[in-house]
This record gives structure tokens, sequence and C-alpha cells, in this order.
């Protein structure tokens, strides 16, 4: 029996399209947590963009029926519409260093026939710590965890 | 441990024991007959949930020598961890989103 899917296609083929037209960008936050296989629940995907007038983001948008809304008084840029309402921009990432820096320290996800890159789990703790907002606070004991199990399971498989 | 213990234990009575140990096959018939239309033997059924039993333990004993080395007090943080890494990343990810909860809470 087929697995059903919790994201929709629309959603998959939003960054697909975004890596399809080499746009730049990072899969951070608790969603890249998940990823990497950390217990944690989110209610979004948030994409860190090296630069958001990059014209492949409109692209991939058009190909799913979104738009990108710009920055609007004290809120921030983000992607409207019903296929892309999952997936939130993020300006900056506290704790970090410059997107390049990080975008070339990040792994690669395989997410069935495409790959993104994702932000490490040791980036993100850091990242959270650097926030220390009550909610990022939160997480950070189960992030650490899974990062050391997720540690020891690599160095198993390492070493056969 | 004697019988009256062991069924103490096991929150059994002892008309249900003895009622269970005169029967042939205790396995139920309707079960017998699937595996007999399948051309299985009814223990099949039986070996598979032994091999999950098996991979639970394993998975246990995995987590307890994590937590132990890197003192987790949060066993549960280390066996969802290690659930999920036998997962494909994007089941990994539908898992976290919260609008998949409902969905996985009843699977």
């Amino acid at each position: 029996m087929p697995r059903r899917s919790i994201l929709t296609d629309k959603e998959t083929a939003f960054l697909r399209e975004l890596v399809r037209n080499r746009v730049p960008f990072l899969i951070v936050g608790l969603s890249a947590a998940t990823l990497q296989g950390a217990p944690v629940v989110t209610q979004d995907i948030d994409l860190w963009f090296k630069n958001l007038r990059n014209p492949g983001i409109a692209k991939a948008l058009r190909k799913v029926d979104g738009i990108y809304v710009p920055s609007i008084g004290l809120n921030p840029p983000m992607v409207a519409g019903e296929n892309v309402e999952l997936f939130d921009i993020v300006m900056n990432m506290d704790g970090l260093q410059s997107f390049d820096k990080e975008f070339e320290r990040s792994i690669e996800v395989s997410l069935g026939r495409f790959k993104v890159r994702v932000l490490p789990l040791d980036r993100i703790i850091k990242s959270k710590q650097a926030a220390g907002r009550p909610k990022d606070r939160l997480t950070l004991r189960v992030l650490k965890d899974s990062l050391a199990v997720i540690r020891e399971e690599s160095k198993m498989t390492r070493q056969g | 441990m004697s019988l009256g213990a062991l069924l103490a234990q096991a929150g059994v009575s002892r008309t249900a024991y003895f009622s269970l140990a005169r029967k042939d096959n205790i396995l139920p018939k309707s079960l017998r007959s699937i595996a007999h239309a399948l051309g299985a033997p009814a223990s099949a059924f039986l070996l598979e949930e032994a091999e999950v039993v098996r991979g639970a333990v394993r998975l246990a004993e995995r987590a307890e020598a994590i937590a132990r080395r890197h003192r987790i007090a949060d066993r549960d943080n280390v066996r969802h961890t290690l659930i999920l890494l036998q997962k494909k990343p994007i089941e990994r990810l539908e898992r976290g989103l919260l609008r998949a909860q409902a969905l996985h809470t009843y699977r």
C-alpha cells in the first residue's frame, strides 16, 4: 500500500523548483532538525535564502501558484498562497556566521528525487542558544540529546 | 517462582490458566485457518511478532548504552532519535510537522 504523504505535491514541488533553479538556500530551524532525526515538532519549514532577489525564487513560486510578499513595516518578507503557506522565510540566524559560511558547512539531505541543503544540527543548536527565546530553550535539551545519538550512530556506521 | 506466584504476577487466574493448559492448540482457529489458506504455518505469525520484540529489545539496549555514555537523562529522546534514524529524511520531516501529528497518533 503506498505511503500517504503529509507534504502535498505542490509543497514538494516548490522545494524541487528552488533546487532546479539553482537558488542558494538552506532549510533551517526545527524542520531541519527533524530531517536529521531529532524528535521535535514544528508547524513550518524555515528557509534561509542567500539573496531574496534571486529570480529563481519567483520562478519556483510561479510553478506552484505562490507569490513573494516583500517586507511590510516590521513584518518580514513572506511567501503567500495555499501551496506555500507551510514555508517561512528567515532573514537572519542568531549566533551564526554569514549565509555563505553556513552554506559551506551545510549537509545534503535527500527528499526522494532531489536533494536539499540543510543546516547541521550542531549549528541549529548554536542558533537556538543565541536566540534564547523561551520556545528555543524548550527544545534545546531534545536537540542536544539527539545530536549525541546521531554522532554515536554515525561513528558506529563508519566503524562498520 | 511457583505457578501461583507466576499467575499472580501475570494477573492470570488459575481457571484461565488451566483452561489454556487443557487446549491442544492455543492459537485461535481463525488464525490457523488464515495460515492454512496462505499455505504457511500458523507459527509464522508468532515469529513475526517475536522479531518485532527482538528489534524493540535491541533498540532499547542501544538507547540505554548511548544514554549512559552521554549521561542523557531522558531515555525517550534517545529512543525516538534512534527510531527516526531508521526512517528516510522525508518521513522524519513529515512526522515532525504539527499537521501530521493527528495522523501518526492513530497509525
